[in-house]
């Protein structure tokens, strides 16, 4: 068998995650569009060179009462008519589907430039209506129908597991909560920027925070988001000839090095009870972390100079420190106490803001994680950069736990 | 500034801000500040004439932020206890009336009781930080500076950053880390002009639409120059908004201390001086150009000062301005624009004059308000949330562009006609994260 090429990550580009686009009447055509036609801009592709596209999205059909996503790439260039595309779901994980899915092709050599599009319109209903269709991320009928925001409630029942098996107090997700909202502050294009955070807030229980789930409060919790990401994949052929074009180094352009992707059961309650007697609380999720590190010949995390994760709400950024050995399990709160999580700390995580500070907006979170992995490693990440930064990591995952998607992303 | 990031975030932690004293801390700008530095800074003092007036400023910085823990990190007092208030103070942020004799009394007696090494900036929107730093001692100017908040600081996080000719260089880019880092404020540094540049090129255009509504009324002023042009709120609902006082105390100042080539425009339209003399002054007194009678919406009519429904007005039909929004409906804002441009009929001519005349308005003050017209673009993208001038030159072309400010008749900015008449297409606005699509809204 021909060696597997590499896949190069050559950049890409976000739309502003506070935007409301139905506010603005646009079109789930124009977030598609801006996304597209922003990445072609910043990494200056022609239209004529992108090959394929992948599109991840979670639940268009239901917001947008739009489905085949795949075509609406090519309608953003004339010159993309008749490309082969296609969509991934995966409820929260759906663009790391999509961005797996690109890079075997582009490892098998079938295409030399893949577009990988994270897209979802989501302020289009009411909370309430929103927080319904997400349920849809878990067993529906068993966990979500009839229930109100479902899944602020699902990953309360995290939190519960933590303070069950280890203990955990609420001053410990509130401190994550502030870490990301303040990050989120240096990231122009995040959804809480102006928003009003500090610990006080994330702690106060009153009307002011109220509570959605459990223990999860309101700060505690990722963003309704509308947004579009969109990165270019490429083979070491293109992306030699992209780096020449612009007088870089091979060696500087950044490339997916590893990756990790389980899918556990669906259902909350299996996934605990799978883990009853291990120190995980989560194993697949580990599994993801570890495989990912495995084959980029990595260690452990000190082999990563930082951390996007999948902070859904606060309890899922908690489990996810002590999943990546930043702590041993059921130390999270020692990282937080020891400010290790600051874009200056020892392990940086979500100096973008993350899901909470940045936004959720679901299909298109992970294909965000990977481009900030990729500024990040580039040195482009402009006020939230982690400075020195050459390997990165992300975590993506779909439902309660379900679908873990990680990527290495290093120069 | 254009240090490396790590090295603003440490910038930012570089000089202790520990305590902040509000003056005039139950105005809009004051309470609105205060409610800001409570997210960043340990202890906020908030003060008033009187300790009620302080407490009002107090609950509504509490409400406009909705956190009760604003009041954890708060206390409040009358200008009695303005000397002890003070000598703990890091950051004192002046936000009383726009009076240059009132302020200048405050600061009579904040020179005698701060202490050598405290900021005092000043949320001023119009008077120059020269001329209220004149006389002061020198500690005083080394530390003073402009640091202009948009309303509501909460929602709006453009922000103009003004020092004075003596301040120190170092406080300034101090306090633009610290607003940058820590209160999540996109700085413009501008000259220390007229209404700083914002206000000086953003009212401009407000109160040509004001004029503009004397000849063909408020309904269809606001709609030729709407949402599809590049901005969220219309502009004569923006002016009720603000308040038709402040909009006057604004242009006012401007026509008065300007001699500029747009000078007319700035002139307050003689129907405003006289509804504001009946009360008039936007949605804070219950109407201005637009208030509700129940379900009806009335629109003012200029000339009689009465109030009709906005339903049996005739309004020219604007197919044109369907066929823009359309386009931008599905991102196609190029395509949007030169729709705009190629527009006939005598409204599409109209508003191209208003648009015509912001763009070159702008362009002219580049150099003259902000060092360049990158500055300018970032305090109207950030502070108004309207198109920046810039990025409505890149979307329409530079050549179209100038071929639309000479055909309304206005003197065209030397950078355009340079850019209009070179081969290669030349891009203004390039900062690399502000989406300039969220600016043309479909309708």
């Amino acid at each position: 068998m021909a060696a597997k090429s590499e896949v190069y990550v050559l950049g890409g580009y976000q739309t502003d995650f506070a935007r409301n686009w139905t506010k603005e009447n646009k079109h789930f055509s124009a977030l598609m569009r801006e996304g597209v036609l922003g990445a072609l801009e910043r990494c200056e592709i022609a239209p004529e060179e992108v090959e394929s596209a992948h599109v991840g999205n979670f639940a268009a059909e239901l917001y947008c009462m739009q489905g085949h996503l795949g075509a609406f790439f090519t309608e953003v260039d004339p010159k993309f008519s008749g490309l082969p595309t296609s969509r991934h779901e995966a409820a929260c994980a759906s663009g790391s589907i999509a961005l797996l899915a690109a890079s075997a092709e582009i490892e098998a050599g079938r295409y030399d430039l893949q577009a990988v599009v994270g897209i979802e319109q989501m302020k289009t209903v009411s909370a309430a209506q929103g927080g319904s269709y997400l349920g849809t991320a878990a067993w529906y009928d068993q966990e979500a129908k009839g229930v109100e925001f479902p899944f602020p409630k699902l990953f309360g029942r995290l939190g519960d597991e933590y303070d069950r098996r280890y203990g955990l107090k609420d001053e410990h997700l509130a401190e994550i909560s502030r870490i990301n909202y303040d990050n989120a502050k240096l990231n122009a294009n995040a959804q809480t920027r102006t928003w009003y955070m500090n610990k006080q807030h994330a702690l106060c229980r009153t009307e002011d925070n109220p509570a959605v789930g459990g223990r999860i409060r309101i700060s505690d919790c990722s963003q309704v988001t509308d947004g579009a990401v969109c990165v270019f994949l490429a083979s070491r052929a293109y992306a030699e000839k992209w780096a020449r074009g612009r007088g870089v180094e091979l060696a500087n352009v950044p490339r997916i090095k590893g990756w990790g992707h389980n899918t556990a059961r669906l259902r909350f309650d299996d996934k605990i009870a799978e883990s009853r007697d291990q120190q995980y609380v989560l194993p697949h999720v580990r599994s993801t972390i570890t495989s990912a590190w495995k084959r980029a010949g990595i260690a452990d995390v000190n082999g990563v100079d930082g951390i996007e994760t999948h902070d859904c709400f606060t309890t899922s950024e908690y489990m996810a420190i002590d999943h990546f050995g930043i702590t041993a399990p059921g130390e999270s709160w020692k990282a937080v106490e020891a400010g290790w999580l600051a874009i200056d700390g020892k392990h940086p995580i979500n100096p973008s803001g993350g899901l909470i500070g940045a936004g959720h907006p679901v299909g298109a979170t992970g294909v965000r994680q990977l481009l900030d992995a990729t500024l990040q490693v580039t040195g482009q990440a402009g006020a939230y950069q982690v400075e020195g930064a050459k390997t990165f990591q992300t975590l993506n995952i779909g439902g309660s736990g379900t679908t873990s998607v990680s990527f290495i992303v290093a120069v | 500034m254009s240090s490396a990031p790590a090295q603003i975030r440490k910038l930012a932690t570089g000089r202790r801000l520990e305590h902040v004293v509000v003056l005039g801390a139950n105005g809009t700008m004051g309470y609105g500040g205060a409610a800001l530095f409570t997210q960043a800074i340990p202890r906020v003092t908030f003060l008033a004439r009187t300790r009620e007036k302080a407490q009002e400023g107090l609950a509504a910085a509490t409400k406009q932020v909705r956190s009760e823990t604003v009041a954890n990190r708060a206390d409040v007092g009358s200008y009695e206890e303005l000397d002890a208030k003070l000598a703990s103070a890091d950051l004192i942020f002046e936000a009383l009336t726009e009076d240059f004799a009132l302020k200048q009394q405050m600061f009579d007696r904040v020179e005698k009781s701060r202490r050598a090494d405290s900021i005092v900036a000043t949320v001023t929107s119009g008077l120059s930080i020269n001329e209220l730093a004149e006389g002061r001692s020198e500690s005083f100017r080394r530390h003073f500076l402009g640091l202009h908040l948009f309303n509501p600081p909460n929602v709006i996080v453009g922000t103009e950053l003004i020092a004075g000719r003596d301040t120190d260089p170092a406080l300034v880019d101090f306090i633009e880390a610290f607003a940058s880092v820590r209160l999540g404020r996109e700085i413009v540094r501008t000259h220390d002009t007229p209404a700083f540049a914002g206000n000086r090129v953003g009212f401009k255009l407000l109160n040509e639409v004001a004029q503009l509504a004397e000849q063909i009324g408020p309904v269809l002023a606001d709609r030729l120059v709407g949402p599809y042009t590049g901005r969220a709120l219309t502009p004569l609902a923006t002016i009720d908004l603000v308040g038709w006082d402040i909009h006057r105390a604004i242009v006012d100042n401007v026509y008065e201390k300007t001699h500029d080539e747009a000078h007319a425009s700035l002139r307050l339209p003689g129907y405003m001086a006289k509804a504001m003399q009946r009360g008039v002054l936007g949605n804070k007194s219950g109407g201005g150009f637009f208030k509700r009678d129940g379900k009806t919406q009335l629109a003012l009519d200029p000339a009689s000062g009465d109030y009709r429904p906005v339903l049996e007005l005739k309004l020219p039909k604007l197919d044109y301005i369907e066929r823009v929004a359309a386009l931008h409906a599905v991102g196609r804002y190029r395509e949007g624009l030169a729709a705009f441009l190629a527009a006939e009929g005598p409204e599409a001519e109209i508003a191209r004059r208003v648009i015509a005349g912001y763009v070159s308005y702008a362009f002219h003050r580049a150099g003259e308000v902000t060092d360049t017209i990158t500055g300018i673009d970032m305090i109207m993208a950030s502070g108004f949330n309207w198109a920046p001038p810039s990025a409505l030159v890149d979307l329409m072309g530079a050549a179209a562009a100038a071929q639309m400010i000479e055909r309304a008749g206005l003197s065209l900015p030397a950078l355009l006609r340079d850019a209009a008449k070179s081969a290669r297409t030349q891009r203004f606005f390039r900062h690399p994260q502000l989406n300039v699509g969220k600016f043309f809204v479909a309708s």
